[in-house]
This record gives C-alpha cells, sequence and structure tokens, in this order.
C-alpha cells in the first residue's frame, strides 16, 4: 500500500523526535546524529522556501514533459484531445510514484507532480462528464484519499478537505431547494463528525506515520464547522443560493441560533484549546473570534475603520501586556517563558517582513505622494514578490 | 500531538539511544505542561502597535480641517514623546554587539514611536508644506530618525522601515516633479537607482563587518540589497535593450549573494539568490532565442526542455546538499 518504504517511514518519527530533543538541549549533538545514522528516513524538506523552490522547479518540469508528449501526440493525435489530460496525470502519478521510489517525501518535487496528477485527472474527469461537479468532487475526494495513503504526502489531504466538502455540497444541491437549506447543518455535522472520527482513529492507530495528516484532517473539521454555522457566511450563502433577498427588517430563519453560535463557538475552541494544551485549537479559536467581530461589524456596527483598529489596537496591547505581566515568572502551566521544543525565531523573521511589505518597497510604487509614505501607507502600498 | 512525542522518546529510551537520566528529565519536563504563549503574546503586541498605528494614520487624514483636528494632533504628538520617553529610559547601554531591552515589550513600543513619527513628518508636510518642495526631507527625515532608533535601540523592525524609507527617497528623488504632473517617468532610472541602492546597502554592510558594527543586522542588509537589485535586474532584463548588460550584472549578485548566504548562514538568502539568478538566466535566455529567431528549431528547443530542467533540479539538489553540509558545520 504504501509507495515509501514502511521502516523509513517509521524511523522519521524517531529522527524527528531526537531533533527536538536535541534541539531543546534535553541529548547532545552525537545522541542525535547517532539516532540519524542508524536510521535511514526518507528525503523530507522541512524548509518550507526550499520545498517551495523544489514545487516551483517540478511543476517547470511537469509543465515541459506535458509540453513534449502533446508536441510528440499532436502529430498522431486530430481530435478527442481529452485523452491527453489523462495522458498527463498519468504522468503525474508516474513521477510521484518515481520520486516515492526515490525515497522522496513532502520534498516539493513530489508535491508538485502529486498535486499537479490530481487536478488534471479532475479535469480530464470533467471534460468526459461534460462538467458533471458532484462526480468530478467525488472522484477527486476517493483519489485523494488512496494517494495519501500511498504516498503519506499531506498535500493530497488538502484536497481531500475540499473535495469531500464539495461533493456533499453539491450533492445537496442535487436535491434542490431543501437541500440547499439545510447545507449549513449538513456541513457542520460534516465538520465535527471529522472531528471526532479522526480523534478516535488518532487514539488507537497503528501506524503513527499517519498521525500527522489525521490531526490536518481533524483541524479542517473544526474549521468547518465554525464556518458553515457562522451567521455572515450562511446569510450571504442563502442570498447567493437561494437567490432570495432578505427584506431589511426581516432575517434569516434560524438567525438566533446562527447568532449564538457564531460567538460560542470561538470561545469554546479557545477555551478547551487553552485546557487540553491544544496550541493549534487556541489559534483556530482566536481566528474564527477574529472573524466573528468581522461578522458583527458588517451587519450591525457602524464605526468608521480607524476608530475600530485604535480601539482594538490598544485593547489587544492591554491583553498582551498584563498577559506578560502576570504570566512572566510562571514556571510551569500557562506561561511567558518560552517552551523548551519550541523554536520561535521564524516568527520574529517574518514579522519584520510583514512590516516592510505594508510599506511597499518596490520603487515603481512611487505613484503614492511623498505624503502617502508617512501616513495612510498602510492600506495602499503593494509589496513586491520577494519581500 | 504531546502522545506521539512520549511515543517516539520512550521508543528511543527502549533503543537505548537516550539514556535514563536524560529520558527521566524530558518526561519531567513534559509533566510539567509547559504551555508558553510566548510567541502568542508577542505576535499580539505586534498585532495591536500595528493596528494602533494603522489607525491612527486613517484618523488624521479623516479630519483634516475638522475642529477636532489640533486636538488629535496634540496627542499623538504627546504618546510619540511618551514612547521615546520610556524607550530612552529602558534602553540597555548602547553597545556595538547586539543588545536586548528587559522587557520585550519595550521593541514595540521603539516601534510604535517610530511609525508615529513618520505620520506626524507626513502629516506636518500635507498641512502645513512645512518642506516646501522639498520633499525629499518629508521621507529622509523618518528614515534618519528610524535608523538611529533601529541602531541605538538595537531594534531590526525599525531598521527594516528605515531601508524601505531610503528606497522611497530614492524612487521620489529621481522623479517627483514628473509624479506630481502625473507624467510617466523612466523606469529605467529607477532601476538604476534601486541597484545603485542596493550596491550601497552592501557596501555599508561591509563596512559594519569590519568596524564590527551591530554585525546581526547583515541578514536585513542583504536581503534588501539581494531583493532590490536582482527585481531590478530582472525588470530591466524584461524591458531594455541593454539587457545582457544587466543579465552580467544579475550573474555577478547572484554569485556575491550566494558566497554570502554561506558566510551567515542564512537559507533564505541562498534560495532566492539562486532563484533570482535562475529566473534572470531563463529569461535571458529566451530574449537570446527570441532575438536569433530561432523560430525554426523552436520544436526543438520543446523537445530539449524536460532535460534541461532535470538537469537543473539536480544541480540544485547537489547545490542544497552542499549548503546543508556547510550549514551543519
Amino acid at each position: 500500500m504504501i509507495a515509501l518504504e514502511k521502516i523509513k517511514v517509521e524511523n522519521q518519527l524517531l529522527v524527528e523526535e531526537s531533533h527536538a530533543l536535541y534541539k531543546a538541549r534535553f541529548i547532545s549533538e552525537e545522541q542525535f546524529k547517532i539516532v540519524q545514522k542508524s536510521h535511514p528516513t526518507p528525503k523530507k524538506q522541512k524548509n518550507i522556501l526550499l520545498r517551495l523552490g523544489f514545487a516551483f522547479l517540478g511543476i517547470l518540469l511537469y509543465s515541459s514533459i506535458c509540453g513534449f508528449i502533446s508536441l510528440l501526440g499532436l502529430s498522431f493525435i486530430d481530435d478527442s484531445f481529452e485523452v491527453f489530460l489523462f495522458v498527463f496525470a498519468a504522468v503525474g502519478f508516474a513521477g510521484a510514484e518515481f520520486f516515492a521510489k526515490q525515497n522522496y517525501s513532502e520534498q516539493g518535487l513530489d508535491d508538485s507532480f502529486l498535486i499537479g496528477a490530481q487536478l488534471l485527472l479532475a479535469g480530464a474527469i470533467a471534460t468526459v462528464t461534460d462538467g458533471y461537479e458532484m462526480i468530478i468532487a467525488l472522484f477527486a475526494t476517493i483519489v485523494s484519499v488512496l494517494t495519501y495513503l500511498r504516498y503519506i504526502n499531506r498535500a493530497s489531504l488538502v484536497i481531500f478537505c475540499i473535495a469531500s466538502t464539495a461533493t456533499i455540497a453539491f450533492s445537496l444541491f442535487e436535491i434542490g431547494v431543501i437541500g440547499k437549506s439545510i447545507l449549513p447543518f449538513v456541513l457542520m455535522i460534516y465538520g465535527i463528525g471529522l472531528y471526532f472520527i479522526c480523534d478516535k482513529i488518532a487514539r488507537n492507530l497503528q501506524f503513527p506515520f499517519y498521525q500527522k495528516g489525521i490531526l490536518l484532517v481533524k483541524y479542517f473539521g473544526l474549521i468547518l464547522f465554525y464556518f458553515s454555522g457562522n451567521y455572515l457566511i450562511v446569510r450571504e450563502l442563502s442570498v447567493e443560493l437561494l437567490g432570495s433577498e432578505i427584506p431589511t427588517n426581516s432575517d434569516i430563519s434560524f438567525a438566533w441560533f446562527f447568532h449564538a453560535f457564531t460567538f460560542i463557538v470561538p470561545t469554546t475552541y479557545i477555551f478547551y484549546g487553552v485546557k487540553l494544551l491544544d496550541r493549534a485549537l487556541v489559534w483556530i479559536g482566536f481566528l474564527c473570534f477574529v472573524f466573528a467581530l468581522y461578522t458583527v461589524d458588517f451587519y450591525f456596527l457602524e464605526v468608521a475603520a480607524e476608530i475600530y483598529l485604535i480601539t482594538a489596537g490598544l485593547l489587544l496591547f492591554a491583553i498582551a501586556y498584563f498577559s506578560i505581566k502576570k504570566l512572566k515568572d510562571k514556571k510551569e502551566g500557562i506561561t511567558f517563558q518560552p517552551d523548551r521544543f519550541i523554536n520561535s525565531s521564524d516568527f520574529l523573521h517574518t514579522e519584520a517582513l510583514i512590516l516592510t511589505s505594508q510599506f511597499g518597497l518596490k520603487p515603481e510604487t512611487t505613484t503614492d505622494s511623498p505624503m502617502e509614505f508617512g501616513g495612510g501607507g498602510f492600506s495602499g502600498g503593494g509589496s513586491t514578490g520577494g519581500y | 500531538m504531546e502522545n506521539i512525542h512520549q511515543r517516539a522518546t520512550q521508543t528511543l529510551f527502549d533503543k537505548q539511544l537516550i539514556t535514563e537520566e536524560q529520558h527521566e528529565q524530558i518526561v519531567s519536563y513534559r509533566s510539567l505542561n509547559i504551555f508558553s504563549l510566548n510567541a502568542e503574546l508577542k505576535i499580539f503586541l505586534y498585532l495591536s502597535v500595528l493596528m494602533f498605528t494603522s489607525g491612527i494614520g486613517i484618523l488624521i487624514y479623516q479630519n483634516i480641517d475638522t475642529i477636532g483636528h489640533s486636538i488629535i494632533i496634540s496627542l499623538i504628538s504627546i504618546v510619540t514623546v511618551i514612547c521615546y520617553y520610556f524607550s530612552f529610559n529602558r534602553a540597555p547601554e548602547f553597545n556595538k554587539s547586539q543588545t536586548y531591552f528587559e522587557s520585550p515589550v519595550m521593541e514595540y513600543i521603539v516601534l510604535t514611536a517610530n511609525l508615529l513619527t513618520c505620520i506626524l513628518i507626513g502629516y506636518l508636510q500635507i498641512q502645513y508644506n512645512t518642506f516646501g518642495t522639498h520633499y525629499g526631507l518629508a521621507t529622509i527625515i523618518p528614515t534618519t530618525i528610524g535608523l538611529f532608533s533601529g541602531y541605538y535601540f538595537d531594534n531590526k523592525n525599525v531598521l527594516s522601515i528605515a531601508i524601505t524609507g531610503l528606497a522611497a527617497y530614492i524612487g521620489l528623488t529621481v522623479s517627483p516633479q514628473s509624479l506630481l504632473q502625473n507624467e510617466i517617468y523612466n523606469t529605467d532610472s529607477l532601476s538604476y537607482a534601486a541597484i545603485g541602492l542596493g550596491v550601497v546597502l552592501i557596501l555599508w554592510n561591509y563596512y559594519s563587518s569590519i568596524i564590527k558594527l551591530k554585525t546581526h543586522f547583515a541578514l536585513i542588509f542583504l536581503t534588501f540589497a539581494l531583493h532590490l537589485i536582482s527585481i531590478s535586474c530582472i525588470n530591466t532584463i524584461i524591458d531594455s535593450d541593454y539587457y545582457l548588460v544587466f543579465s552580467a550584472i544579475l550573474g555577478l549578485s547572484t554569485y556575491f549573494f550566494y558566497i554570502s548566504s554561506y558566510k551567515i548562514k542564512s537559507i533564505s538568502l541562498f534560495i532566492f539568490a539562486v532563484l533570482y539568478g535562475f529566473i534572470g538566466l531563463n529569461i535571458t535566455l529566451f530574449k537570446i532565442i527570441d532575438y536569433m529567431n530561432l523560430t525554426d528549431i523552436f520544436e526543438f528547443i520543446l523537445v530539449l526542455s524536460p532535460f534541461y530542467f532535470i538537469g537543473a533540479i539536480i544541480l540544485f539538489i547537489m547545490m542544497i546538499k552542499k549548503f546543508n553540509s556547510e550549514f551543519k558545520k
């Protein structure tokens, strides 16, 4: 089933663990090197920039191979060009297989072939079925699960998350108006179902190397759960899908439920995140909460942006300042002390990057007047591709 | 998640790859259930500063010519002064090497002070025309303050803003009048200016490394220089007729940054240098093919391309292997 050597994939966890222990200064460098030498692992690219770089090269290679094939094929085939899409997808899977045999996993090159193959296959199915969305989504879902199980590449799971949700949505559309109106509830059940199923699977899992992927799907379930019940999304989608204008003095059905949902769910996420010491859950909760505030602002508050920004800034500063003061000297539990296992220097680098991108470095953006630089430049300045 | 880590540690212990003492230490550390909000709270501080200052920035321009206006301005000035007061008061003694504030909050206070300064000076220019037609002054003064604060308080964020200020200054003084009169300005000359600024940054960084002044800023200077030079070169290669000259410059700069990335052990510098070099090379090749009008052998080139890319990929993998092995030393 697995394209990579199973023993190597299993070793991966051990080597990663020993690396974390070494970085946290629990074990010596020699010990880490011994573990690394005695446990061969798949070649994996941990640096996201390098992975993107390789993915870029992979795309170039993939497309040049496809160009090559179409050039050859055009001299033989006059019509029925759909065949090409299938051939291209096959090339992609062959490439993925090749890289797996070369012991690559989540390295960048294999990502581009794997994702490309799946997208092209979906495209091929689309041409064959004349764009029948439900079938395409269903197909993509199945293919993505199978490729994940075989190549253990989480990129497939991202496709799975999107495609499976799309499958459900499109099949409800098939039913008609009733399907469209129960869509939020069905997606909510699906999201929370994903979460609990993944949680259960993760607890007694035979193959620990699937753990990270399962975590990804689990968190996706939570995000989907929130967004399928968020008031803003539900309201806008019901206008969009059911084609009904909502009069100014009335509201969508079950409005009270969605109102409550919009705020209760993020709070619950944050609460349980802190309680279960689950960092990702806290972050998801926080971001959902920000979206909840946006929802409120969108419909009910009519406060100018600057007041909003200033108040939010001051409030956030106060929260952060007092939390730091309170947590500074705590030695266990929730604390401001850096965790030995977490390296936060990445964040400090991105900090400057975000900051400068808001000011717009590109010389060509000087269509801003000189005053713009000082003041409102935050809203405008575009960033250059790189920085 | 903790679960897998604990299990992996147990396996390492079972295989006798870590000692019992270490295992106990790890288990006892994990049992503390440390949930560090270090990065999160810093992000909060950072976001709060950004939101506050952008809010202020909008507020000023929204309320020009209203009654409460001068009150707002004086309030902001007071806030700025307070921020500077705290910054100077709490600042560690200036040192050529890296220094830290006692409290991480202060770094963000310094940042706030500088952003507010930029806003105020920009405002003075637009409202009272303080610097007259010397538009550059409105940019170069905050830039100077930023450079000073960046070095004095050892703050990377402020330094980065100051460098973008320099870039904006150059972009403006090349053709401020034509900009204001809405004329089309010459991109080429701006590109030359950008390359020039990049070179200046490199030279300054070199000089700093000799006199050992805040050498940890090297990454910032080189990153800015790399992006400035490379993007301008690629732009010029696409647009200009003298593309061969700029290809050569890009080649030289890629080589320089490639060497530098080894020196300061920065993988991002390495990747971007190689990537820009590769993009530049491809565009140049394409232009040459286009110029020589080789459309007859176009199909041949298409057939060759997979091999070209495979070669490139192998080359990259080798380079990264070499870099990683150097990195670990």
